[in-house]
């Protein structure tokens, strides 16, 4: 695109932002009462000072944000030579919405000085755990998506069981989720004035570094820079950026992916000129996202967080970006564990796994905390509480298995040890759905909400199936696929949570997951699905040998390449849809159990399907009594508790160094 | 296994409570559940009426410890259509009472009042019923003499949540309907949404300056401490004038005792003069 015409773009979006703020403003207030500069409160009439302290810094801040969003993006994206790096898919604004929410409720009085230091604390650690797993793997991006959106994910979790926790009572935070740019004076203005100001000066000083750091790692290096402070000192200054929106306005999301896409797209061909173009780009998307608040809350007289508005786009615009996304992962970085031992005779391993188990599930049965200890049951005791123990335990150990082969099918699918099914989208879907049902009906039946939830894990399968049979789609893209749909999931539930009447907190308590409300129907037809999804697993081990190999190797024995991803995806979303439904979307176990598998030396494809089912059991009932017990008589949530036991490991796993 | 409270009285019903509301209605019936859900928060949250000791915490709300209310052996529990996902289960366990008492669009009090007759109705007291109305009723009728005075002006009942944000109750909220029983105007008389309207920015009370501001709860740090250097807060006609008035913690979604806990405080409030939300609280 030529010159003149981007400027004559660009003048016309801003042209359209400036006219929907000004329709605001007018309806607020006729032009010719405007107060005049200096603006003095002393001296103006109420509507002036809605106008001069609400909506003049409402719209420069918009401006601001936008710009200082898009510059954060440009710069992640060019630092890690990753189009599809921003503050969200990093997990950034995630690790600062935590810090934030354990300040609310843990140190409130570290907030009486202002968000920054805790939420930039937050951001940084975030940031410095996704790249620390990013590092040893060459930063290839789709690693660092992955790793970023799991960190952000369990963030996000640990972070929706505190607000759960603290009841209806937290307000504050179910505001700042949203991302509203309400204001009343021009504070956040100053503020993110100096940040811009600030980040564009380390900007211009990193630029030629950034440049002579395309090159390549090793190029760079070969010309005498110092490749790992200019990556630090790059990401540093994103993450302030980043950081000072969440900690002034609250939730943000996919400003700063758009701008730079965009500004690619609208010919933009270096990255100096990416860097140039995207914080204007950004800051006239808030803008106009903005402007189409005001005029919506003009219309209906409701506010809608902004926020909520910029997530929507970010879903369909991540699915427009991965076909884009060029630079697979380099051969070999994936590999992060070096070879893994091999059983020889699978069988004996498998049998005490499965012992284990069924002696785990049956202590379980007889042991459990009442007020004032811990009792073995009575014969009578035994008997009232089977039919409630019983399958709330075989169906988390079905759970857990489905998912554990949902994970193997993945894992070997893609050929990418951080496959899981949390990527998949379709917990994200499962999720969506369920929130519809809960909105929809004023007093949902289980039935109707379990319908809702098959039905939208179906939907968000069926997105990412599409995305994967076009073709040339390399099978690692189905977990990007999958990441949009998440991320679009997850933007509309932030949009219903920050409506937030009670419903919401239904939606919260569920997707932190429970496994209390199990009858044994339900936990029969969880058991007899888990087996279903092993046998055909097992039925398709022929090709779940051979996809590891590459689609090369694959096609040339004789895979039906296209059929087979469809297949193994299908089985891997149904397994996911049903677990979800009882332990909420997020669990890791399906990352974790193909893992260990893996490490017990469980080689083979089958062994590996078999030993991972059975560690997954057993995992997940390990969760559930955790749940139950750890903060008895409050039952915490089965997803959550099993994130938690999840992710150290799993971080512990991804730092490790590649041998 | 023998549990604190199992040796109540042959007659009395053994109840156990799911939802704050129904908690609530029985308590004002005179008859104390043996269990109820998250009492931490409710003791917290809720503050009155006061909850013995050897009350059982079923755990949460959401995800009661099925297992544990087996163990109380209650004869009713006492739910609310917030609840219906897991009624079932619940219903396995012993017969089930759920009254509504937030229906969009509609003013809960009335449904509060039902509630207390027909669950003395169900535990086979019908007089705790009726008395516990009259009661309400008499209450009401006295705190409404107290606040005339106070009619001259509509009263707008907040939560803070933020310093840009708060939460307006509208009529199909207990607080809003009740300033309308007790022969006050509740001034937010715009669209409200289930129960209460989520997140309102600030600017929105400058569409009110005739009211009276009544904060009820906590006011976050943060909030307080942004809301002290606002330009906007400091101009808004309740706040410049002197009009702001502040309440302690109450259930926004509870039953009768809720209730008439607001009207007392909002009658104490009004005639205590107003305050600053400088006031610490």
């Amino acid at each position: 695109m030529s010159r003149a015409r981007l400027s004559l773009l660009l003048a016309s979006v801003l042209a359209l932002a400036v006219a929907l703020w000004l329709a605001a403003a007018l309806r607020l207030l006729p032009f010719a009462d405007w107060p005049g500069l200096p603006l003095d409160p002393g001296a103006m009439s109420l509507r002036q000072i809605l106008l001069g302290f609400g909506l003049m810094p409402r719209g420069v801040i918009a401006l601001l944000a936008g710009a200082v969003l898009g510059l954060s993006g440009a710069i992640l994206q060019a630092v890690l030579r990753n189009p599809v790096a921003d503050p969200t898919t990093l997990g950034i604004s995630s690790g600062a919405q935590l810090a934030l929410v354990m300040a609310t409720i843990m140190a409130p009085g570290l907030l009486e000085g202002g968000r920054w230091p805790v939420a930039l604390a937050g951001a940084a650690l975030a940031a410095g755990l996704v790249l620390a797993i990013g590092a040893r793997r060459a930063f290839a991006p789709v690693t660092m998506v992955i790793a970023g959106m799991l960190v952000g994910m369990t963030a996000s979790a640990v972070a929706t069981a505190l607000t759960l926790s603290q009841g209806e009572y937290l307000l504050s935070l179910v505001i700042w989720n949203g991302g509203a740019l309400v204001q009343q004076d021009w504070s956040g203005v100053r503020a993110l004035a100096l940040v811009l100001a600030a980040g564009a000066l380390a900007t211009g000083l990193l630029a030629r570094p950034l440049r002579v750091l395309s090159l390549g790692a090793e190029g760079a290096r070969g010309l005498g820079l110092n490749v790992a402070l200019v990556r630090l000192a790059a990401v540093a200054v994103a993450v302030v950026l980043a950081a000072s929106v969440s900690a002034e306005l609250g939730l943000i999301g996919f400003v700063g992916l758009a701008a730079p896409a965009l500004a690619r797209s609208l010919g933009a061909r270096d990255m100096r000129q990416v860097l140039w173009l995207a914080p204007p780009i950004g800051a006239l998307i808030l803008s106009l996202c903005d402007g189409l608040v005001l005029s919506l809350a003009g219309r209906t007289g409701e506010m809608f967080p902004t926020g909520a508005l910029t997530g929507l786009i970010g879903g369909p615009l991540l699915i427009w970006l991965l076909p884009r996304l060029r630079g697979s992962t380099p051969p070999g970085t994936e590999a992060a564990e070096g070879p893994a031992p091999r059983l020889a005779r699978a069988a004996p391993l498998l049998a005490m796994l499965a012992l284990v188990l069924v002696a785990g599930a049956l202590l379980l049965v007889w042991i459990g905390r009442v007020p004032g200890g811990w009792a073995v049951l009575d014969r009578e005791s035994f008997a009232a509480f089977l039919p409630m123990r019983l399958p709330r335990l075989v169906a988390a150990a079905a759970a857990g298995a489905a998912l554990a082969v949902a994970g193997t099918l993945l894992q070997r699918l893609t050929a990418n040890p951080l496959a899981s099914p949390e990527v998949l989208g379709v917990s994200g879907g499962a999720a969506l759905g369920f929130a519809l049902t809960l909105f929809a009906a004023s007093a949902p039946t289980a039935l109707m909400q379990m319908g809702g939830t098959m039905a939208g894990g179906a939907v968000a399968l069926a997105l990412v199936a599409t995305y994967v049979t076009r073709r040339d789609m390399p099978a690692e893209r189905v977990l990007l696929a999958g990441i949009a749909v998440s991320a679009l999931a997850t933007a509309v539930l932030s949009a219903m949570m920050a409506v937030g009447d009670a419903r919401s907190w239904a939606v919260l308590a569920w997707l932190s997951g429970s496994s209390a409300a199990v009858g044994p129907r339900e936990a029969a037809v969880m058991a007899g699905l888990a087996l279903a999804i092993l046998g055909a697993a097992l039925v398709l081990h022929r090709w779940l040998a051979a996809l590891p190999l590459g689609p090369g190797v694959a096609q040339g024995l004789g895979l039906p390449l296209r059929r087979a991803r469809l297949a193994l995806i299908a089985l891997a979303g149904v397994a996911t849809g049903a677990a979800t439904m009882l332990v909420g979307p997020l669990s890791f176990v399906g990352l974790m159990a193909p893992h260990l598998a893996r490490r017990a030396g469980f080689a083979r494809a089958t062994d590996q399907l078999a030993g991972a089912a059975l560690i997954g059991a057993i995992l997940m009932l390990a969760a559930d009594f955790g749940a139950r017990m750890a903060g008895f008589p409050y039952e915490l949530p089965l997803g959550l508790f099993a994130s938690l036991i999840g992710a150290p490991w799993l971080l512990w796993l991804m730092t490790r160094t590649a041998r | 296994m023998p549990l604190p409270g199992r040796a109540a009285t042959a007659t009395a019903p053994r109840l156990a409570a799911i939802d704050w509301a129904m908690l609530e209605t029985a308590i004002a019936l005179g008859h104390m559940p043996l269990a109820a859900c998250e009492l931490i928060r409710y003791r917290a949250d809720a503050v009155a009426p006061p909850i013995p000791d050897h009350v059982t915490d079923l755990g949460l709300r959401g995800a009661p410890n099925y297992e544990l209310l087996q163990l109380t052996r209650p004869d009713l529990i006492l739910s609310s259509p917030y609840y219906t996902r897991y009624e079932d289960r619940l219903r396995a366990i012993a017969p089930v009472l759920s009254l509504p008492f937030y229906l969009p669009g509609e003013p809960p009090l009335p449904h509060a009042l039902d509630a207390l007759e027909a669950l003395a109705e169900a535990i086979g007291d019908p007089a705790s019923g009726q008395a516990a109305r009259a009661r309400t009723e008499a209450e009401l009728d006295v705190l409404t003499e107290r606040l005339r005075p106070f009619a001259d002006r509509p009263v707008c009942a907040v939560n803070l949540g933020d310093a840009r944000h708060l939460r307006a109750f509208g009529h199909d909220s207990m607080f809003g309907n009740l300033l309308t029983r007790l022969g006050l105007q509740n001034a937010w008389s715009g669209a409200t949404r289930f129960s209460f309207l989520a997140p309102v920015p600030i600017e929105e009370l400058a569409s009110l300056p005739e009211a009276r501001l009544v904060i009820v709860g906590n006011i976050p740090p943060q909030a307080a401490h942004g809301l002290r250097r606002s330009v906007l807060w400091r101009a808004l006609p309740p706040v410049a004038q002197g009009r702001v008035y502040r309440l302690g913690r109450i259930n926004p979604f509870g039953g009768v005792p809720a209730g008439l806990r607001f009207a007392h405080l909002l009658a104490d409030a009004l005639q205590g003069g107003p305050t600053s939300i400088e006031a610490a609280g």
